[in-house]
């Protein structure tokens, strides 16, 4: 079994895997699959650069509010419209909130409502794919019609309407709108990656040995099909801090005194013609989100590609 | 080709119908009814009763969706098919209808402008592959595609009509100007400017990896091998073959164009069908909201549609 898995593992490792020639393997130098793909990560320079802007953005997020607490929600009237300064680097905004706090509490809380979108488009869209890919027939037939369903809903307008019906201006509450409505395209990719790799040699193996269907599925065949849904869930991740930031940009999804990268966008017909300055920092700080992702998900396809993996078997 | 539409058409039925069901369940998933607005204590329980049956709310939900699936598709004969709105008591087919217009022309008009940009854009950086022209062309649609259609929206309107003061900030027309064509043409400047920067970026970007895929035919080999000038191989015998897969870009952009209209509309207060559905979600107008996503629905489906025709139709090598 353990053998099995290796060369799905590690296919890259010469001809380690029927276990005869050690000697070959002492000639070429041993390269994981992973030392691979870190390599051609590493290849690409804007994927990298967007590595440390996502670690940079992740962190900001994290440290600031954590050290500041809900100061963000802090109300001053004294303080209106205060420009920028050492003590609030971003100004504060009309009753007196410190710009910079809300800034990187709405940063979290986005990037939050992100990840665990696609936390959940990825353990819909994973499973249903697997099902349809491995076992076929009826069961596939069932849900790729309601993947054609659910691709020919208007999305925007159904998350528009489960946020308002299920409660506006709970972060879950979007998380679960954006996720039931995202997984089409997981599911498609992993169900493409299991229909190629549900007859190859590794899997046939694993039958003989008497493998469970369950166990090919989640051992076998999985670690082998993730290498796009990697990919789509890293490009993904813009797509959901997008959706929540329209979401509460339209006034639906997270409201104040909550802040999220959409709703300091929220009063925009008044802030742009007196206050433009506010507007500035939670926009480029979603274009800045936005970027990062796409590029580390273009470096991440070029890296985990399985056709460079094959040339270099 | 008639009967491949007509078996498209009915493919398209069974999801029409799962369309109808998850969009019916979701609008019921709310907890309470519409007239709960109305239970302020001016309103008498007698005359909430009534609205409860006249909307026929007190009625088993399968029962309910029966009826209203059964109404809805009579809309070309009945103008009450898809019910009244709970805001203002007009019937919602006369409700979209008018809105319908109005959408429409932002589409089509960012439609245009985005193939009219695009196209010669895509082509220029493929054919210049790796030149300064091409990086910056990529550069900008990498930057255009990050760039959420809010944020967009909020930039042109501080440059174009806040700073520079060229077009005006939101609606259709100005006060008092109902007719005057070129104050209609500003207010329609921004909004599809908006809408069509993000879809120019997407297509500019296809469009490239398109033509440059073909220009490494071998048909295109031959062509320049047999001496004929660089111009006629790219837009005779190169461009006809990158545009096919183009075509399929426009069945699927329909769907986008919908969901970025809702959100631009709201921007620039563009009275169309995405700001009617901003406004009847806020206001829990269910069946304004059902019909909308009901037509959504049928656009996500007809565009794929024209697209699988058009396809056929330029395409000597696709049969039905």
């Amino acid at each position: 079994m353990e053998r099995i898995d290796k060369t799905v593992a590690v296919p890259t490792t010469t001809t380690s895997a029927t276990g005869g020639d050690e000697d070959e393997v002492d000639l070429i130098p041993v390269r994981t699959y992973w030392m691979l793909v870190r390599q051609r990560f590493l290849q690409h320079r804007l994927a990298v650069i967007a590595l440390f802007l996502m670690a940079g953005l992740i962190a900001l997020a994290v440290i600031v509010p954590t050290l500041t607490g809900d100061a963000y929600t802090k109300t001053s009237l004294s303080k209106s419209l205060l420009p920028p300064s050492l003590s609030a680097p971003l100004g504060t905004n009309q009753i007196g909130q410190d710009m910079f706090l809300r800034l990187a509490k709405g940063l979290q809380t986005s990037l939050f409502i992100g990840f665990m979108a696609v936390a959940i488009i990825g353990a819909i869209g994973v499973t249903l794919g697997a099902i349809a890919g491995y076992y076929g027939g009826w069961i596939d037939n069932l849900i790729m019609r309601f993947v054609d369903i659910v691709l020919s809903l208007p999305i925007f307008f159904v998350i528009l309407i489960i946020v308002s019906v299920l409660g506006k201006g709970s972060a879950f509450v979007v998380i679960i709108a954006i996720g039931l409505t995202g997984w089409t395209l997981a599911c498609r990719l992993v169900r493409a990656e299991f229909l190629k790799l549900r007859e190859a040699d590794f899997v046939q193996a694993a039958r003989a040995l008497g493998a469970t269907n369950r166990r090919i599925i989640a051992r076998h065949i999985l670690p082998a099909a993730l290498a796009p849904v990697v990919v789509a869930a890293t490009l993904g991740i813009a797509d959901s801090v997008v959706a929540e930031a329209a979401l509460s940009f339209l006034g639906f999804g997270i409201s104040p005194p909550d802040a999220s990268l959409g709703n300091l966008l929220k009063n925009f017909d008044e802030d742009l013609q007196v206050r433009p300055h506010l507007l500035v920092p939670p926009a480029v700080t979603i274009v800045l989100v936005v970027l990062a992702a796409s590029f580390l998900g273009d470096g991440l396809r070029d890296a985990l590609d399985p056709r460079q993996r094959v040339e270099s078997k | 080709m008639a009967t491949y539409v007509l078996r498209r058409l009915i493919q398209a039925i069974p999801i029409l119908i799962g369309i109808s069901v998850i969009s019916f369940l979701i609008i019921n998933l709310a907890p309470g009814d519409p007239t709960d607005r109305f239970r302020s204590g001016r309103v008498s329980p007698e005359t909430i009763q009534n609205l409860i049956r006249l909307y026929g709310l007190d009625k088993p939900l399968p029962e309910q969706f029966v009826s209203w699936f059964t109404a809805f598709w009579q809309f070309p004969f009945r103008a009450d098919a898809w019910g009244y709105s709970f805001v203002d008591g007009r019937p919602v087919v006369e409700k979209i209808f008018e809105k319908i217009p109005t959408t429409l022309e932002l589409m089509g008009t960012s439609l245009i402008v985005t193939m009219v940009v695009s196209i010669p854009l895509g082509v220029l950086a493929a054919v210049k592959q790796y030149s300064p022209a091409d990086k910056i062309i990529t550069g900008l649609a990498t930057i255009g595609y990050a760039l959420p259609s809010f944020v967009l929206g909020l930039l042109l309107l501080y440059i174009f009509a806040i700073k520079l003061n060229l077009f005006p900030l939101f609606g259709r027309q100005s006060l008092g100007q109902e007719g005057n064509f070129p104050d209609y043409l500003r207010h329609l400047f921004l909004p599809v400017l908006s809408l069509a920067i993000q879809q120019i970026a997407g297509w500019s970007r296809y469009m490239r990896s398109s033509m440059l895929e073909v220009l490494q035919q071998d048909y295109v080999r031959t062509a320049k091998a047999k001496g004929l000038p660089a111009s006629k191989v790219v837009y005779k015998h190169a461009l006809r073959n990158a545009l096919l897969p183009v075509i399929t870009l426009l069945g699927l952009t329909l769907p986008s164009l919908l969901a970025g209209a809702a959100i631009t509309e709201s921007i620039f207060s563009w009275p169309g069908l995405g700001l009617l559905a901003v406004q009847s979600v806020t206001t829990n107008d269910f069946p304004v909201i059902l019909a909308i996503v009901m037509i959504g629905g049928m656009l996500v489906l007809l565009g794929n549609l024209v697209a699988d025709v058009l396809y056929g139709l330029v395409d000597p090598r696709i049969k039905y």
